[in-house]
């Protein structure tokens, strides 16, 4: 019966490494082109007596792992810098060292997965269990300890005879001729695989949907939420009064905050003294502040032209001896206090605002009621104007 | 049956050698001392850059030869008469040191008393950046270094008359007793010459970052003697292509491991972004510095690991020459990328180019080294019992 | 004992035949387990359930169940972590770095360290993704996906990194243990007695046939896989030192944590092999395969990597003091002598002083006491991970903040069900597939290489 397959070719067996080292030098040499050498494990300078030229698998190692690099570092420029560009650690947004180790991850991943799918499919056109010599005594062989070696039919020197005395001299330990198996009758439409087909896709269907649906939606727990400290305005046993939340110690003062001892007195008698000195940067500063919040209603100048045409009563003229006699305690507090239909500007100004403010209202009244030795001061040496 | 058919026939190297590296040493000398004249601080630095290309080539192959003996290596072992020349730079380096121990109040900033007084972090540091403590650990370190030099080449050279394994044994225990030392003194020295420069300054990796220069550099030098002699037919006739791949396969795996080192000690330093690292980095940003420090990513990194990047070109004599010279370079520019931002004052050109003349004067003196050397010596160790081994070193 | 300085040490000992080494190692899978073995997985299947409980009451209950809170918001989660990770490099360091050094000694542990280094990086990853709290929603954030919001993961961020470098070393060590595997398995399929196992050897193999113009690019493959595993392998566990060492707190931020981490991953991983190659070698008679010699390397491995490793602890004391910076200096000292002083000189003792005995052959050679010291530098090292993540945080800027951080039954148990998944797998990788590679181990026998390769080519 053997008679009515085709031979795939003719292998021989050795026992050693140096005899089929040998025996693959005389087969290259006698000018057969397609044969193989098979063996446990690899075996060295074999490439040399098989004339391979070397293994290319190198270029497309390198080409994925450029394509790595490159995808890597494209996509988180355009994610971070495009996209959405955001401001992380002060950096800039495209910080090349913070985007080195993806780059070098993503590079690796694709070189060796590029590397081994690629050996695999297109180098040894795997994975192939059906080719004529598995499954035959002389693969059994070389899989555990013998070395063989096989010329194929399809060789253009390909002559049975020749081949068999060629392995005689070389010493091969036994001959073995190789066919291809009968050809096998595999039904696609087989039921059983038709309905484990149907059963792989039931189950992916299903929990696709409950995973997309459902479990991505679940409530989160929220026991985490319990901890052993007080939350606001929760109750305490500690404390007499069972009240969680404390009033600060008695003269606790906030950070920040100044207490103004004159709160809601008319005009004290003692009020405070100005800390701050009327230099460049403080009566500049006045100036914005005054012109902020004080000029729509006393005027730009401090005499009490208000820009508010009448919606808001008109203020008394900061140019008056009252308040040209008053000390600087005395408009601060009017600033904090606020004084008769004036409100309180405390709110809306710091402490060293406030003393700028009244620093410039001195300037103002200084310059609207200049004595003569400021004319002459003026004269002499061309001051330039503080708020330049 | 292995040192009968041991075919090394000794053949001394070409006086022009010496003639070579004299000339480069009396250039190097008359140069440095006309830089000294014309700018003597600048003159300072460019000398402790010569200084720091000499120890750590020296101390690298120093390394070397002891981690052969601890990783029982064979391959290496025919050519470790190279790398024991290239260490035999190790035993000089207290003489030239001298004048920088002249020198020292211009280099170090910290060896100003008045200075410390003045400065809370200093004082803080003063016991250990005082010039007492600091010369008592440059004499420790460089006569640690000597003593083992001397200890390793000697058991080596005996070797080559009485062929005795006793002292493998005997230089495997010392090299196992020195690898620990080394580390501890070559983090010492790295630190004292050179991260004490800018005494502000620290890092923990400073110490792996100088040894992995330093034994790359060694590792240049290795390479480059070791193909030219054997072009030349000084070393054994067997050494071939297998012996290049694996110099060259080191030569790559440095250039890896200095990139790895110097990217780690950037990226945690810019990433954390804290005032007292960043200046030192920033120093090194401003003005043309910035040129040198891009430009070293590209000499000392890409274009080395490009060249040996592929299987052949390791084995290829030409471009492990022409890679062993560059990287040869690019330590160089490490060094003064290194060394040279503390210095502060102005310079001309003139003062450049005579700045060039220490590294010259080191290049002749390596020369001179190997020559002296293999005049007294064997350049392959014929005693060796993994000599036979090492030639039949096949990948 | 006196050595042949001019012989190298035979890699296989007793002269076994091709074949011997075959069924040596084929053994295992075609013998029904006994009863030890079913005692053993019992064992570790019940370490398995304790984690497996631990878990699920996690994901009940939130990681609220953790002991980690204000101050320490890193605890057991990142410690185990990074103890797994780092156990997990032993495996591609033997595979890939050993090869490309060509010491073909690694050939008789190889398998075994990739499967370990599998499984150790499943363990790691446990821990990461169960404190991200709602694990089934993870991946929305750990990888980038294309979204309507244009929302994606922040790449400045070191934990997005190692996202990418723990997925790509699982991926790659799979890849790399697998294509090792693909001989092995073609052996075992044209061995095998059972037809259900030739099947399964079949598809495994993917019709390997033993065939040189395969071998070649085979070959070729694996040197480029170990050239791409190597830095891989040092890239992982140098971005695990970056979650620690990119932040500005005293105790993280310090240059040195990338190469220091690398050893430290190496001189874990190593002892762990250790300690289960001991085991392994016993049990299935590979003595001769996995000979002492090749344990007394590792040895000396661990020794090396365990001074590097005292070399870093060193370092950032002295530098801390060096830097000036007295918060630098408070947490050093806080390290050494604070609350968690006790841990810190477990960590000492174990990772510095106690691998010092390798120094003598005696002690290397010595199966007992080596036992021993590697399971010191494994308690050790997990100590290393608890000493850097705690005593950072436990006192920090504020001292009105500072705590003390207590684990609780949790944590111990997720811990425990780690070790049980990893004992577990270990377990059944031994008895489906062939624990020493077949195909590697033939080629470094002797005799199994022509001999007339020598001279120029």
């Amino acid at each position: 019966m053997e008679q009515n397959k085709k031979v795939f070719g003719i292998a021989a067996l050795y026992d050693s490494p140096n005899a089929i080292i040998k025996a693959a030098k005389t087969v290259t040499d006698k000018g057969y082109k397609n044969f193989d050498v098979h063996s446990p494990y690899p075996v060295h300078g074999m490439d040399k007596a098989m004339k391979l030229p070397p293994s290319k698998l190198g270029f497309v190692t390198l080409a994925f792992g450029l394509s790595g690099a490159a995808i890597a570092l494209l996509f988180m420029y355009w994610t971070m810098t495009i996209d959405y560009p955001m401001i992380i650690g002060g950096k800039p947004f495209f910080s090349l060292p913070a985007f080195i180790p993806v780059t070098f991850e993503l590079t690796v991943l694709l070189a060796t997965l590029s590397t081994v799918i690629g050996m695999v499919t297109f180098f040894f056109y795997f994975p192939n269990n059906s080719h004529p010599i598995h499954d035959t005594n002389y693969m059994k062989s070389v899989s555990i300890d013998k070395f063989g070696l096989c010329i194929e039919a399809d060789d253009e020197k390909f002559n049975e005879e020749e081949i068999n005395k060629l392995f005689t001299d070389l010493g091969a330990i036994k001959i073995e001729k190789i066919f291809f198996p009968d050809k096998l009758n595999v039904k696609i439409l087989e039921p059983k695989f038709i309905g484990l087909l149907l059963i792989v896709a039931a189950f992916v269907s299903v929990s696709t949907y409950l995973h997309l649906n459902k479990v991505l939606y679940l409530v989160p727990f929220n026991w985490m939420m319990d901890q052993g400290r007080l939350d606001v305005q929760s109750s305490s046993e500690l404390f007499g009064d069972k009240f969680g939340m404390r009033n600060p110690v008695k003269g606790t003062v906030a950070r920040g905050f100044m207490p103004y001892e004159y709160q809601g007195v008319n005009e004290p008698t003692s009020p405070l003294s100005n800390p701050y000195l009327p230099t460049k940067e403080n009566l500049s500063l006045g100036e914005k502040k005054y012109n902020s919040f004080c000029s729509p209603c006393h005027g730009n100048l401090g005499d009490g032209d208000s820009r508010l045409r009448g919606q808001f009563p008109l203020p008394p003229s900061l140019h008056s001896s009252k308040s040209r006699d008053w000390l600087d305690g005395n408009l601060y507090h009017v600033i904090v206090n606020g004084q008769n239909v004036m409100p309180s500007y405390s709110s809306q100004l710091s402490r060293e605002e406030r003393w700028a403010i009244v620093n410039y209202i001195r300037v103002l009244q200084r310059a609207k009621n200049a004595s003569e030795a400021d004319i002459q001061e003026i004269k002499k040496e061309p001051v330039t104007n503080v708020s330049e | 049956m292995s040192q009968s058919n041991l075919n090394y026939i000794k053949k001394d190297l070409p006086t022009s050698l010496q003639k070579i590296g004299f000339l480069l040493i009396g250039i190097g000398v008359i140069g440095g001392a006309g830089a000294f004249l014309l700018n003597a601080e600048q003159a300072a630095f460019n000398y402790l850059l010569g200084f720091m290309f000499l120890m750590s080539i020296g101390v690298g192959a120093l390394f070397l030869i002891s981690l052969e003996y601890v990783a029982g290596a064979d391959w290496s072992t025919p050519l470790r008469r190279v790398i024991e020349f290239t260490a035999s730079i190790t035993p000089f380096l207290i003489i030239l040191a001298i004048p920088i121990l002249l020198n020292m109040h211009t280099l170090f900033h910290w060896s100003h008393t008045e200075v410390v007084e003045s400065d809370k972090i200093l004082k803080e540091k003063a016991p250990y950046l005082n010039q007492t403590f600091f010369f008592i650990r440059v004499a420790i370190v460089f006569a640690l270094w000597t003593l083992f030099y001397f200890l390793l080449t000697r058991n080596s050279r005996k070797q080559d008359i009485s062929k005795d394994q006793n002292l493998t044994r005997v230089n495997i225990r010392l090299s196992a007793v020195f690898i620990p030392l080394f580390a501890i003194t070559a983090s010492i020295a790295s630190i004292d010459w050179m991260m004490s420069l800018e005494p502000h300054w620290f890092s923990t990796i400073f110490g792996v970052y100088f040894f992995s220069g330093s034994v790359l550099s060694a590792l240049a030098v290795i390479t480059y003697a070791t193909v030219k002699l054997r072009e030349g037919g000084y070393l054994h006739p067997r050494m071939v292509k297998d012996h290049y791949y694996s110099l060259g396969s080191l030569l790559f795996v440095f250039v890896n491991f200095w990139g790895y080192i110097a990217f780690s000690q950037y990226m945690l330093i810019w990433y954390a972004n804290l005032p007292e690292e960043t200046f030192w980095f920033l120093a090194r940003w401003q003005g043309s510095w910035i040129y040198i420090s891009l430009a070293l990513i590209f000499v000392h990194f890409i274009v080395p690991y490009s060249i040996l990047l592929s299987q052949p070109a390791k084995m290829d004599a030409k471009k492990l020459k022409f890679a062993s010279l560059w990287i040869l370079f690019a330590h160089l520019l490490d060094l003064y990328w290194l060394i040279l931002p503390t210095f502060k004052g102005e310079s001309t050109l003139l003062n450049f180019v005579l700045g060039l003349s220490f590294p010259v004067a080191a290049v002749g003196g390596i020369i001179l080294l190997f020559y002296f050397n293999s005049k007294k010596t064997n350049m392959v160790p014929v005693g060796d019992p993994k000599l036979e081994r090492g030639l039949n070193f096949r990948l | 004992m006196n050595i042949d300085y001019s012989q190298e040490l035979p890699v296989v000992e007793g002269r076994l035949t091709l074949r011997e080494i075959n069924d040596l190692i084929a053994r295992p899978m075609d013998e029904r387990p006994n009863k030890k073995y079913f005692i053993a997985l019992s064992f570790t299947l019940s370490l398995l359930f304790i984690g497996a409980i631990s878990v699920a009451l996690t994901l009940y209950y939130g990681i609220g169940m953790w002991g980690n809170n204000q101050p320490v918001g890193w605890a057991f989660d990142i410690v185990n972590f990074v103890f797994w990770v780092g156990i997990g490099h032993a495996g591609t360091l033997i595979s890939a770095i050993l090869f490309l050094l060509r010491q073909k000694w690694r050939t008789g542990i190889a398998r075994f360290a990739e499967a370990m280094t599998i499984f150790a990086v499943m363990c790691a990853a446990i821990f990461p993704i169960l404190h991200t709290g709602r694990m089934w929603v993870a991946v929305v954030y750990l990888l980038p996906y294309p979204n309507q919001h244009s929302l994606w993961v922040n790449f400045s961020s070191p934990l997005i990194w190692d996202v990418f470098a723990v997925s790509t070393y699982f991926a790659v060590s799979l890849v790399f243990w697998y294509v090792g595997l693909i001989p092995d398995f073609a052996t075992l399929r044209d061995t095998t007695a059972s037809k259900i196992k030739k099947v399964i050897y079949s598809i495994f193999s993917l019709g390997w046939r033993h065939s040189h113009r395969n071998w070649q690019h085979y070959e070729k493959s694996y040197m480029l896989l170990a050239g791409f595993a190597t830095p891989l392998v040092l890239s992982v566990h140098t971005i695990v030192s970056f979650d620690f060492a990119v932040s500005i707190l005293p105790g993280w931020h310090t240059t040195i944590f990338p190469p220091y981490f690398v050893a430290g991953a190496i001189f874990s991983g190593f002892a762990m092999v250790v300690t289960v190659l001991i085991f392994v070698r016993k049990i299935f008679d590979l003595e001769n395969i996995i000979t002492i010699n090749h344990l007394e390397k590792m040895n000396k491995v661990i020794l090396a990597t365990g001074m590097m490793v005292g070399y870093a602890y060193a370092m950032e004391f002295f530098i801390a003091w060096y830097s000036g910076n007295p918060i630098e200096q408070f947490v050093f000292i806080n390290r050494a002598f604070g609350p968690y002083a006790w841990a810190y000189w477990i960590m000492v003792s174990c990772n510095v002083i106690f691998p010092q005995f390798f120094w003598i052959k005696k002690i290397r050679r010595s199966i007992p006491i080596m036992l021993m010291i590697v399971i010191f530098v494994n308690i050790g090292m997990w100590f290393e991970r608890f000493v850097i993540t705690v005593t950072s945080l436990h006192r920090d800027f504020l001292p009105s903040s500072w705590g003390y951080y207590t684990p609780t039954l949790v944590d111990f148990g997720v811990l425990i069900g780690s070790f049980g998944l990893f004992f577990t797998l270990v377990l059944l990788f031994t008895k489906t597939l062939p624990v020493v590679s077949i195909s590697e181990v033939k080629a470094v026998a002797e005799g199994a290489q022509p001999s007339h390769n020598g001279g120029d080519h």
